[in-house]
């Protein structure tokens, strides 16, 4: 029995080992799996800040405004324009990936390397804060800017009505909602970043959409104001953080950070889905972790001493240039040494966080903490494909589907299990290969899965649970039995514990 | 107030109930479990949760071998290695055994009267940040949960009904809470929801229910507990709230526990046993 439980365990901790990362990655999808997101690039050391916005913003751009909460009074170069290909560029290289493999003929063995691997993404949608005097209204406008096609106002305010009227005088649209959100921010001594389009500039700059902004400031604070965006939101916003630091992966500190499920084995014909695919995983970890959790996309070190940069790569992992455009301000230009060594010195690591939040479920602006921990993480998912083996000649062919066919049964299962979806829609998955070896082409029997809450995608752990409700089962059992003689004890207890 | 011995006839299995670690690890030990059903048993975590608890046995036997000899105190080196494993967070496993052996030699090595100064796991962690680049604490790791505030909640109260210090709990939580409530809501204006979101976190609850408690790190008298607890607290708030250091209890306990010593000797009282 011991050693049983001992096997259990040591399989347990085995697993992560035997899947290490490889795969091959072709192809990139070009549309983003969530396209009603907004996007935000955080960089931090000690106390310096750089946050860079990025909005999707649809309507006409005279209507485009933004109001956020900033510690300081930022001066005119601490505000930029950068280009928004940074956002495809981090996008891509984060975002989670399908990966592909093939089987091996398992008579005549034989790499093949026509492998295909597509990616999608995830992007951002501003959560635009319709945004646009004075002395009465106790606000004072601290600083005065143009910047890029933008008109920058820095204000400061004595009480929110009067910031609030300000606003409305001005033309900027500010929800009903927002003057209880803005109350704390003008206790908490916060200035308000206020942003119009300057029409006449976008046109002289010959702009067609809308520049991300990025902003550097000094804080103690590491967190995003999300409170002001939820007054005018309709249900839950998604917003996708990349973060870059200097030691480990960036978490919230209010609210709790998971790992997303990742290194699934999905079925084969999931590649034309797969951003449904990812969307429904999404959800159902939304729903499973009360919605107020945030899920922690992609990990990776990013030093120049580190020369695996992705495994499997979507794109090619940032560089100089474009960690400058990000707002990396520690990173140093350098000769690129060796083969993919990367043209920038010194520690850098990069998590991208998505999180989706509404007012209810999200009472807190969030705040982060950099943490030490190096390791890489990405949401992976593995399609195997398998072969065609004629089972006539190849002696091996019908173990080989016997194998098929299990792993299609999980795959399935796993599909259930990550997204809900009715896998009884898919039965041909696996009636084909049922059909291959002369098995009847049953409706799938007996649904495998664990007991309850205990089904593992894959490999589903029946043990544990098991040997639980055992336990339980014997000590119910047990308590029955001897329930003459506990029955009396049951005082003593309640006369000891009270 | 100290508690009574409960006279309980030995051979029966109640007995069990008359010792408040007992209590502890029973309340530890689930609380484990749920955050490892929570999780679907992350793997790298049930390991790093075997390490914790093998080695802190295993120092706990190798010091108490060389010093007297009781081995009846492994059930305090099991507590030990429950909060460990419920507030540490390490990027490699071997930090695990340095945490383990700070938190475990701590007890020996750093005593005052025959009572030890630091709370074990509180040193075992706060040392292996301070002195590793490999850890750290997660508050945001169970996030907000009012479930859980119910579940710690009631189990906390049963121990520390056992050990008689509902007093230290109750004053730090009550201060804690208080001057957040009087500053996020009652200043600043924020929507109640975000007081009782702060709250209900899973890590201030298990500080508040587990670490300050332990009776053997906390002044020996009711008063001086009381003052130490509103120190405590005050301190707690102003970093939490001015400096945006999050995980600020756990830290202020350990750079107060010293102050102990002097309360001790200010306000005399009869030591905890077992």
């Amino acid at each position: 029995m011991k050693k049983k439980v001992i096997l259990i365990l040591i399989a347990f901790t085995m697993l992560p080992i035997l899947q290490s990362f490889c795969g091959f990655y072709v192809s990139t999808g070009n549309s983003k799996i969530f396209n009603q997101a907004s996007e935000v690039i955080l960089v931090r050391d000690g106390n310096k800040n750089t946050v860079t916005m990025n909005s999707d913003f649809k309507g006409d751009v005279k209507d485009f405004a933004i109001v956020i909460p900033v510690p300081t009074v930022l001066k005119e170069n601490d505000i930029k324009v950068v280009k928004k290909d940074i956002f495809n560029k981090l996008n891509q290289y984060s975002e989670p990936r399908l990966v592909e493999y093939y089987d091996e003929h398992p008579c005549q063995p034989k790499y093949r390397y026509d492998d295909m691997v597509m990616a999608e993404s995830v992007s951002i949608k501003s959560n635009a804060m319709m945004v646009k005097k004075e002395k009465e209204l106790g606000v004072t406008i601290e600083a005065k800017y143009t910047v890029g096609e933008y008109d920058i106002l820095i204000l400061s305010a004595k009480e929110s009505a009067g910031l609030k009227t300000w606003l409305l005088q001005n033309e900027y649209k500010i929800p009903a909602k927002a003057e209880e959100v803005l109350e704390p921010y003008i206790k908490s001594k916060m200035n308000f970043f206020v942003v119009k389009v300057n029409l006449v500039e976008m046109k002289k700059l010959g702009r067609e959409e809308l520049s991300p902004i990025q902003i550097s400031f000094e804080s103690e604070k590491f967190m995003l104001p999300i409170r002001l965006g939820m007054a005018n939101a309709n249900g839950p916003q998604d917003l996708i953080i990349y973060a870059f630091t200097k030691n480990g992966r960036v978490e919230s500190t209010n609210y709790r950070t998971v790992k997303i499920p990742t290194d699934k084995n999905i079925p084969t014909f999931m590649r034309p889905n797969f951003q449904e695919f990812y969307k429904d995983l999404f959800t159902k970890q939304y729903k499973k972790y009360g919605r107020n959790a945030v899920f922690t996309e992609y990990a990776w070190d990013l030093s120049s001493h580190n020369y695996q940069k992705c495994d499997p790569c979507s794109t090619t992992p940032p560089s100089y240039a474009e960690l400058k455009d990000a707002g990396v301000f520690f990173a140093n230009y350098r000769t690129p040494q060796g083969w993919q060594g990367s043209d920038y010195e010194g520690n850098l690591f990069f998590t991208r966080l998505h999180v989706r939040y509404d007012r209810e479920n999200f009472p807190m602006d969030l705040q982060f903490q950099e943490t030490m921990d190096q390791q890489s993480f990405q949401g992976r998912y593995i399609m195997q494909h398998s072969v065609n083996v004629d089972m006539q000649s190849c002696s091996e062919g019908r173990r080989y589907y016997n194998d098929v066919l299990n792993r299609r049964e999980n795959e399935l299962e796993t599909l259930a299990n990550l997204t809900n979806w009715d896998i009884d829609n898919y039965e041909d998955y696996t009636n084909e290969i049922r059909a291959k070896l002369g098995y009847k082409t049953t409706k799938s029997e007996a649904k495998k899965g664990g007991l309850f809450f205990f089904s593992k995608g894959n490999k589903p752990n029946k043990t544990l649970p098991s040997l639980l409700l055992l336990t339980s089962l014997a000590l119910i059992s047990f308590l029955i039995y001897k329930r003459k003689t506990l029955l009396p004890k049951l005082a003593v207890i309640k006369n000891f514990l009270f | 107030m100290k508690t009574k011995a409960i006279e309980l006839p030995k051979t029966s299995t109640l007995s069990l109930l008359s010792d408040a670690r007992h209590f502890q690890i029973l309340f530890l030990g689930s609380f484990l479990v749920m955050v490892l059903f929570a999780n679907d048993f992350p793997k790298e975590y049930l390991f790093q949760i075997g390490l914790t608890i093998t080695s802190c046995l295993f120092f706990q036997l190798v010091f108490t071998h060389f010093t007297n000899k009781n081995y009846a105190s492994w059930k305090s080196a099991l507590i030990t290695s429950l909060g460990l494993s419920l507030l540490l967070k390490v990027d490699a496993l071997e930090w695990v055994l340095f945490a383990t052996f700070i938190a475990i030699g701590s007890k020996f090595l750093i005593k005052y009267k025959n009572k030890h100064v630091f709370n074990p796991a509180n040193i075992g962690v706060v040392g292996t940040i301070l002195f590793t680049h490999h850890a750290w604490i997660s508050p945001g790791q169970w996030g907000s949960n009012i479930i859980y505030l119910f579940i710690v909640g009631s189990l906390g109260f049963l121990v520390i009904k056992k050990v008689a210090r509902i007093d230290i709990a109750l004053t730090f939580i009550g201060t804690f809470g208080g001057l957040l409530f009087i500053r996020n809501i009652l200043y600043l204006g924020w929507p109640i929801d975000l007081w009782t979101h702060q709250m209900t976190n899973g890590t201030l609850m298990l500080f508040t229910f587990f670490m300050i408690t332990d009776p053997m790190t906390t002044p020996n008298n009711q008063k001086a507990r009381i003052i130490f607890a509103i120190i405590l607290a005050s301190v707690a708030f102003y970093l939490t709230t001015f400096n945006h250091f999050y995980a600020a209890p756990v830290w202020v306990l350990l750079f107060m526990s010293p102050l102990t010593i002097v309360f001790d000797r200010i306000w005399k009282s009869e030591k905890y046993r077992w």
